[in-house]
């Protein structure tokens, strides 16, 4: 029997379906995984729906099965990009624009990346993405900011929070 | 340029990449999946639990664990001169990313009643910690042998509770429910309810207390519950009785004891609502 959770989980699903696979290509970079990825994490959100407790967490609460769906991917790929990696990414290149800039984040450790991603094409809270991704503020505003700086953008003076 | 503006223009990348045409269908054909899986699971539950016994119902599928270590025996009496419900181990510590927060009860009685009790208590409380730190183990490996590093890992954390709560207690007669977690990627959570008569040295039964008419008398109360839970368009997390909803109450159906002595059956989650109605409870009176 459907209900106003199910109805209200479904339709969040549906609606917002592009976004889900976006997010899921940004990672996983190929149309068929992406697809793959949207549909298991879709599935296993409407079969432990029990599991969300305060419903105004819907779209954190997706979004950390959705990114732990594409991370078990890339696990499986051998392709996540450890935090230990960190320094050997290109530091002098030139500020990158546009899909240069997209590139450079996938070249980011997959956990910063992640940060980046939610916060600013996700646009998700800080708090929002802690949930999503299973880990504190701080230590989002730390990879927030590691990434940022990795990014050789300019921190003075801006409010990114 | 701010970095709002500045991600701006990447993220019109980041949103041109195309859409395939076959998402839609993809994403029904999860959320189909997803309530079959959830069917299931419920199923799976149910039938876990008809198979206790009718005095120690079992409530809802879940897990927890118990170092049989940490014996901090607060010694709380809740009672008269008959028997006394006790804290027999007490903790609460962090260790290897699992959170504990343990308060096992223990009823220190004369007979063998209290002693079966507490023998059930404990290797439930045993099986489930186990389950969970295998459980834990188990998705620890995976991470690992699947790329994860430590770094990710050390973000990750369980949270396993065990509880009880004492619902009413007379001189020769207890209620209590003791209450099971785990939390991680999913939450689960068991309940399970025990009711004594420390005199007659057995289980209280719906019967004992409604009589032998105990089961019309419990049926009714809670169809009728039912049906004034439905709102004005008239929906209800209630399934319909075709549809795995409640059907009747039997002996295994558990219950507490009020303190105004009214018997409350409560059932698990998923058995005969939907998840977000929690643990259904009817007075039956």
């Amino acid at each position: 029997m459907p209900t106003t959770t199910d109805h209200s989980l479904e339709s969040f699903l549906i609606e917002n379906q592009t976004r889900f696979y976006r997010l899921a290509y940004s990672y996983l970079k190929h149309p068929e995984d992406a697809m793959d990825a949207v549909q298991t994490a879709v599935c296993r959100a409407v079969e432990r729906q029990g599991s969300l407790r305060n419903p105004g967490a819907l779209r954190s609460w997706f979004y950390h099965i959705l990114v732990n769906t594409c991370l078990d991917v890339l696990r499986q790929r051998g392709r996540t990009l450890p935090l230990s990696e960190w320094e050997e990414i290109g530091q002098e290149d030139p500020p990158p624009e546009d899909e240069a800039l997209l590139r450079q984040i996938d070249e980011l450790p997959t956990a910063v990346a992640t940060v980046i991603r939610l916060r600013f094409f996700e646009e998700l809270s800080l708090k929002e993405i802690a949930a999503a991704t299973g880990t504190n503020v701080n230590t989002v505003k730390s990879r927030l900011y590691a990434g940022l700086k990795k990014l050789r953008i300019a921190m003075e003076g801006e409010n990114i929070l | 340029m701010n970095k709002f503006q500045y991600f701006q223009r990447a993220r019109g990348a980041y949103e041109s990449v195309p859409i395939p045409d076959g998402l839609e269908d993809r994403v029904r054909e999860g959320i189909r999946q997803g309530r079959e899986a959830r069917t299931r699971r419920r199923r799976r539950q149910i039938q876990r639990w008809t198979g206790l016994a009718a005095c120690f119902a079992l409530l809802l599928a879940g897990l927890n664990l118990s170092p049989a270590v940490a014996h901090a025996a607060a010694r709380v009496p809740v009672l008269g001169p008959l028997f006394q419900v006790l804290t027999v181990v007490s903790f609460d510590k962090s260790e290897d990313g699992v959170n504990y927060s343990v308060d096992v009860p223990a009823v220190e009685a004369e007979g063998t009643l209290a002693q079966t009790v507490n023998e059930v208590i404990q290797s439930r409380v045993d099986q489930h910690m186990e389950k969970a730190r295998q459980d834990w183990q188990d998705y620890r490996d995976a991470f690992f042998a699947t790329g994860g590093t430590e770094e990710a890992w050390a973000d990750r954390t369980m949270d396993l509770s065990v509880d009880y709560e004492i619902k009413s207690q007379s001189d020769t007669q207890v209620s209590f429910v003791v209450t099971m977690t785990e939390g991680w990627v999913t939450s689960f959570e068991e309940r399970y309810c025990y009711n004594l008569d420390l005199t007659e040295d057995r289980p209280i039964t719906l019967q004992d207390l409604l009589g032998e008419d105990w089961v019309r008398i419990s049926n009714d109360a809670i169809r009728r519950q039912i049906e004034e839970s439905r709102d004005e368009d008239g929906f209800t997390y209630f399934f319909a009785p075709e549809e795995g909803g409640f059907t009747t109450v039997d002996e295994d159906t558990a219950f507490y004891i009020r303190e105004d002595g009214v018997p409350v059956a409560v059932f698990p989650r998923y058995a005969i609502a939907a998840g977000a109605a929690g643990f259904p409870e009817f007075p039956l009176a």
